[in-house]
């Protein structure tokens, strides 16, 4: 059917209405809305707009209005995609490094920052106060009676003062945006021109032992507490102490707790202590080592249960045994944390995937060191690479000579000071 | 015209460009909040109470996405979606959207059935609206603030005690889901009680609150209680714990629709000048393509949260935290860019730039608040230990 011939008329007759804008304060005047308020009735065109008419918005007269027509978005996009001179300095560019961990892989890491670069800006974020100590020492402190002042090398204030870093402790980083360069955190978000992931790994527990209800060591703030729960042997007698795991970690802090009076129970999946060197055939002679100090070893037996019991612990196993302790410890292995590295995108392999030589991530900018990787899927926990990582990272951020990382098979030496030890 | 918008033919069309499922739902409440809204927006930041939008809505099915059937597609990225499309207009009205939202929410969990069947079939329509007044025990789980008000166990039910500020989406016919410290004979907190709270009832009293600087319009009034009884009939949840545990990532999720929509809606405002004053604006930082780039990526990232907002663990409670804290900063940081976009056209009382900076600040500071947010996720990022 036709439209109307009166319709078509009116289209034809008419010239569409235009818009014209202010210059002076974006005000658009719409030629079919008018401005009622300001005497101009829908419909008038703006060659009929009188000349003492006012911007009702700013005031100016009509000869200050121009033609508008709306741009397309579209064409705006391409417009601003084309000119991409930069505005200002990208804040990223000055932002400077940003290390998450204040382990020693964060700290060797801005130590060899900062002797190739006395200016880079770095901030450190961390959950803990960012001390340094040697984690090493957590397992023979007790036996070589170091306090807590004895343990920590430099408060991590000490620190960060004299390497120039930004120190945020008790801070959590939460989650990368590697395409706006961004680590947020629970103190707010920070640029980065270079982002270094060393925070480590946590202990894994078992689901049948709650964390609320055991100790794990793993960092100095959890040992020192576990510690002041321990008390002083002289002062509040020896308490009955349960570890669970057999590993490097569980076999040393028995040790040391042995030898510092304690009571100790060590239980173990396994028959005998340090099975996962089974070849090197050390379990019988670290037993027989052990014979001699408050150290008992439960082999072959697999938590089902933990639960608190008066003031302390009772623990069950699959097999109907129950032990009950003062204080239970977990040395049951370690996993990495995955949230950040997710967040970022990162190649992950049981721990963030890194490159052999360069120990660059997946993405570029993001580096990681330490305890949170892995090397073709295998992690490696130990002290000994950390410092050597730390200069192959420093040197790819700051342009330098490339340093490439080497990964050693590890020479561990078991500090069971009763019988010491080496694992190949 | 108004001057802070591009005449719609110029803007995209919804906040997230796509056919997916639920996109006629989309595309209804964007008429809504491009039409009839948008013509009511000033006088609903400065106390107009729409209760025909809210009620025209709930009728699109725009407040109850996320709500199971028979009710909605139990689809929480289209509830956000929804949520978006409104607060990219007017962020008081995305706001009620949220609290009429996850009040259907603490119906559909409470597993009674006076509040779920046709009660909740009603709420999902809109045909009756509803509010939360969660605020405070959520801030008491965090360890924020202590619970205000107290249960007392009478015959067939409790007697409900206590005030509690700013409860919004309230009118003389609404309800909200709020929650109160059970105490026994000799006065010891044991739990808590979640229940359905009629503003209708005995012992319910409104009170007006002071002026805010923006959002007039969203129902908001100081609750005073003296012996309310509630009965098996309104009971949410007792305990309240394991419900809020099992609730509160899509308690919070939610809200990221009000963010997506305010932050949308000040890069638009930034668009509608980019024409003209694009030569002088190329000298700001937070450029509307860097904007939108970030928003976007936000948008997928709470996207991909919303497919399963029942997971308790808490890594995924910190992930979904974070997203609202970023939501609030780049609301915040595009509202600002807005504001310096536009300019002094954008510092005029009646310019939707200065409203929804105004907006903005609501994002940021409603419970959770960012500090609250950050605040949660130290806490839950702390290892546990034996005390």
């Amino acid at each position: 059917m036709r439209p109307a011939a009166s319709d078509v008329d009116l289209a034809l007759a008419l010239p569409p209405y235009l818009s014209f804008i202010c210059d002076a304060c974006g005000y658009i005047y719409n030629e079919a809305e008018g401005d009622v308020d300001g005497g101009l009735a829908a419909g008038t065109r703006y060659a009929d707009i009188p000349d003492d008419w006012a911007c009702p918005l700013c005031g100016v007269t009509k000869a200050d209005f121009t033609l508008y027509q709306a741009p397309s978005l579209d064409a705006l996009r391409a417009q601003l995609q084309g000119r991409r001179i930069g505005p200002v300095a990208s804040r990223r560019d000055s932002a400077g490094v940003v290390i998450v961990g204040a382990g020693r892989a964060g700290w060797q890491t801005a130590e060899a920052l900062r002797a190739l670069d006395p200016d880079l800006p770095i901030s450190m974020v961390t959950a803990c106060l960012g001390d340094v100590y040697d984690k090493p020492q957590l397992s023979v402190a007790m036996a070589r009676g170091l306090s807590a002042d004895r343990l920590v090398r430099e408060s991590g204030a000490d620190a960060a003062l004299r390497l120039n870093v930004r120190l945020l402790s008790e801070t959590h980083a939460v989650s990368v945006n590697s395409a706006t360069q961004t680590l947020r955190t629970t103190r707010g978000t920070l640029h980065y021109g270079h982002l270094v992931l060393a925070h480590g790994a946590q202990a894994a527990l078992p689901p049948s032992m709650p964390a609320p209800l055991c100790w794990r060591v793993n960092h100095l703030g959890m040992y020192l507490r576990l510690r002041v729960a321990l008390g002083d042997v002289k002062a509040n007698g020896a308490k009955d102490v349960l570890i669970v795991g057999a590993g490097l970690v569980g076999c040393e802090l028995a040790n040391d707790l042995a030898l510092g009076g304690h009571h100790v129970t060590l239980i173990d999946t396994q028959v005998q202590p340090l099975a996962r060197w089974s070849s090197e055939q050390v379990g019988q002679p670290l037993l027989a080592a052990w014979q001699s100090l408050t150290l008992r070893f439960v082999g072959g037996v697999t938590v089902a249960s933990l639960v608190r019991k008066g003031p302390g612990y009772q623990l069950s196993t699959t097999d109907g045994q129950t032990f009950d302790a003062d204080q239970v410890i977990a040395a049951t292995g370690l996993q990495t944390p995955s949230r950040l590295a997710l967040s970022a995108g990162l190649a992950w392999r049981d721990g963030i995937a890194v490159d052999a030589e360069t120990l660059s991530t997946s993405v570029p900018r993001i580096h990681a060191l330490g305890d949170c990787i892995t090397i073709d899927g295998r992690s490696s926990r130990f002290i000994e690479p950390i410092a050597r990582q730390a200069r192959t990272v420093a040197a790819a951020i700051c342009g330098a000579a490339p340093v490439l990382y080497a990964a050693r098979a590890a020479v561990v030496r078991v500090k069971t000071s009763s019988w010491p030890l080496t694992l190949h | 015209m108004n001057l802070a918008d591009l005449s719609k033919a110029t803007l995209s069309p919804t906040v997230a460009p796509i056919s997916a499922p639920g996109q006629g739902l989309i595309d209804a409440v964007h008429a809504i909040a491009q039409g009839p809204l948008k013509a009511q927006v000033e006088a609903i930041d400065s106390g107009l109470y729409p209760s025909e939008l809210l009620k025209a809505l709930g009728a699109t099915g725009g407040m109850s996405a996320h709500l199971a059937q028979p009710v909605g597609p139990f689809d929480y990225g289209l509830a956000i979606r929804a949520m978006a499309e409104v607060s990219r207009v007017c962020g008081a009205t995305g706001f009620m959207v949220w609290c009429h939202a996850v009040c259907g929410l603490y119906m559909q969990q409470s597993g009674n059935p006076a509040l779920m069947g046709e009660a909740l079939q009603r709420h999902a329509r809109g045909e009756r609206l509803g509010g939360t007044a969660l605020s405070n025990p959520m801030k008491s789980y965090a360890g924020i603030e202590s619970l205000l008000l107290k249960a007392t166990p009478v015959a067939g039910g409790w007697l409900v005690n206590g005030a509690l500020p700013w409860v919004s989406n309230l009118g003389p016919d609404h309800y909200c889901g709020a929650v109160a410290g059970v105490v026994n004979a000799a006065g010891e907190a044991t739990h808590e009680l979640m229940f359905m709270l009629r503003c209708d009832a005995v012992g319910v009293e409104l009170r007006e609150c002071p002026s805010f600087s923006g959002m007039e319009g969203t129902g908001t009034y100081a609750l005073r209680l003296s012996n309310l009884f509630i009965g098996a009939d309104d009971v949410m949840a007792n305990p309240a714990k394991p419900t809020i545990g099992r609730i509160r990532a899509a308690f919070v999720m939610l809200q990221c629709g009000m963010a997506v929509g305010v932050t949308q809606g000040a890069i638009d405002s930034i668009w509608a000048v980019e024409g003209q004053l694009g030569h002088v604006n190329q000298f700001l930082e937070d450029r509307p393509d860097t904007l939108q780039a970030e928003l976007d990526a936000l948008t997928e990232r709470v996207m991909v949260l919303a497919r399963t907002p029942f997971d308790t663990s808490t890594e995924f409670f910190i992930n979904v935290l974070d997203a609202r804290a970023h939501g609030a900063e780049l609301c915040l940081r595009a509202a600002q860019s807005a504001l310096m976009h536009q300019g002094a056209r954008g510092y005029l009382l009646s310019s939707d730039v200065q409203r929804r900076v105004r907006e903005s600040h609501f994002v940021a500071i409603v419970t959770p608040a960012i500090k609250h947010l950050r605040k949660e996720i130290a806490r839950l990022s702390t290892e546990e230990s034996p005390a």
